[in-house]
């Protein structure tokens, strides 16, 4: 959670950097190194009825070749990428 | 939500920690360029120009919603976790912030941080009307759509916006926003884009966003009301829009085609996709 906390931090102080032209010139903003969000690579999954979630929790819903995968939204802020296979399609689920 | 498959190879991606018209770009691990997640196109590196495939997912559900659909689902687990109960960007969705970065860019047409379904339609040229097909139009094997699909368009002809973006065996794509604020006192909209059907679903209640295109058999149909996320069409068939199968009727066993969509803040839609439109009742 800490971790959590710099980040923002460093995200929100280059809110004096933006400038009305970048619209135009589209520049790409580095904010934090490579990595410092770890994406998800080897994700884990368990069976719905032994899942901790909330009953109204927001979920990201995924459903290939009868196979599903839900992801927890408030558990993506922190990852922003999985990479992962459901029912056999590679996918990269973003947040 | 975006395939991993790219011209025959796998790629994973990680987070650059940049951000591109105030968005996160993705990187690959094997080539590390840099990729767009809301476009999905690479814009720096080796790969750049490359497209990566959308998929469809449902963007935001009710767990207890998506559960009780797809009961056999499995659940991502972290550390042990499967949910936090705290959303670490709650101060954020709050607060009149656009962009966590801040961004200058604003299109009036609505405010920075209403809640929009933002909705890609590809139209392909020269197609013809939905009542007018007859399987003649040899474009449809060519690129693996279905019957359907070219059953649909309107664009018999040249005419076409010159600002929106083509491809060249896709044709057109075109945008509407579609702002949750015109689901408040009903959770269906019909709609159709450049004389693709639509049906756009977004309930205030478990969040559910579902896009389909309503046609089904090559003919449009016209949903007529809603109970949860079970609706009736005109013809009586009763449609699951979690999983877009007819579940009694007429077309029962029947499934609509999804259209990927996205739940988006509308200062980072219209920045990406400023020639979009917005539906208006």
């Amino acid at each position: 959670m800490k971790n959590y906390t710099l980040i923002l931090t460093l995200l929100f102080s280059f809110t004096l950097y933006a400038t009305a032209a970048d619209y135009d010139n589209d520049p790409i903003k580095t904010l934090l190194a490579f990595d410092a969000i770890p994406a998800i690579t080897k994700p884990q999954f368990v069976p719905a009825a032994s899942a901790k979630l909330d009953t109204d929790a927001p979920v990201i819903g995924v459903t290939f070749n009868d196979e599903s995968h839900a992801y927890s939204l408030y558990l993506l802020n922190g990852h922003e990428i999985v990479n992962d296979v459901v029912g056999g399609e590679k996918i990269a689920t973003t947040w | 939500m975006y395939s991993r498959e790219l011209d025959g190879k796998t790629y994973t991606f990680g987070v650059s920690g940049k951000l591109w018209r105030d968005a996160l770009l993705m990187y690959d691990h094997q080539t590390r360029s840099l990729w767009s997640h809301i476009t999905g196109e690479a814009i720096q590196g080796q790969l750049k120009g490359k497209k990566l495939k959308p998929l469809t997912s449902i963007p935001q559900i009710a767990w207890k919603t998506w559960r009780k659909n797809y009961p056999q689902t499995k659940v991502l687990s972290v550390g042990k976790r499967e949910s936090i109960t705290r959303d670490n960007y709650a101060d954020y969705h709050k607060s009149q912030r656009a962009g966590v970065s801040g961004t200058r860019y604003t299109d009036k047409r609505l405010s920075n941080k209403s809640l929009v379904i933002g909705v890609q339609v590809q139209v392909k040229d020269g197609a013809d009307g939905i009542d007018g097909h007859d399987g003649a139009d040899g474009q449809d094997g060519a690129d693996g759509q279905d019957g359907a699909d070219g059953g649909v368009v309107e664009l018999g002809s040249s005419q076409r916006n010159p600002t929106q973006k083509q491809s060249q065996d896709t044709g057109s794509t075109f945008y509407r926003a579609y702002p949750l604020t015109q689901f408040t006192k009903n959770a269906i909209i019909n709609d159709s884009v450049k004389g693709v059907p639509l049906l756009i679903y977004h309930d205030k209640e478990s969040f559910a966003t579902a896009v389909f295109k309503r046609i089904v058999d090559n003919k449009a149909v016209v949903f007529t009301s809603v109970v949860g996320y079970i609706a009736q069409d005109n013809t009586g068939t009763e449609w699951n829009l979690i999983t877009g199968i007819a579940t009694s009727g007429k077309y029962k066993g029947q499934r609509l085609e999804r259209l990927s969509a996205v739940n988006i803040y509308w200062f980072a839609w219209a920045r990406f996709y400023p020639d979009t439109t917005i539906y208006r009742p």
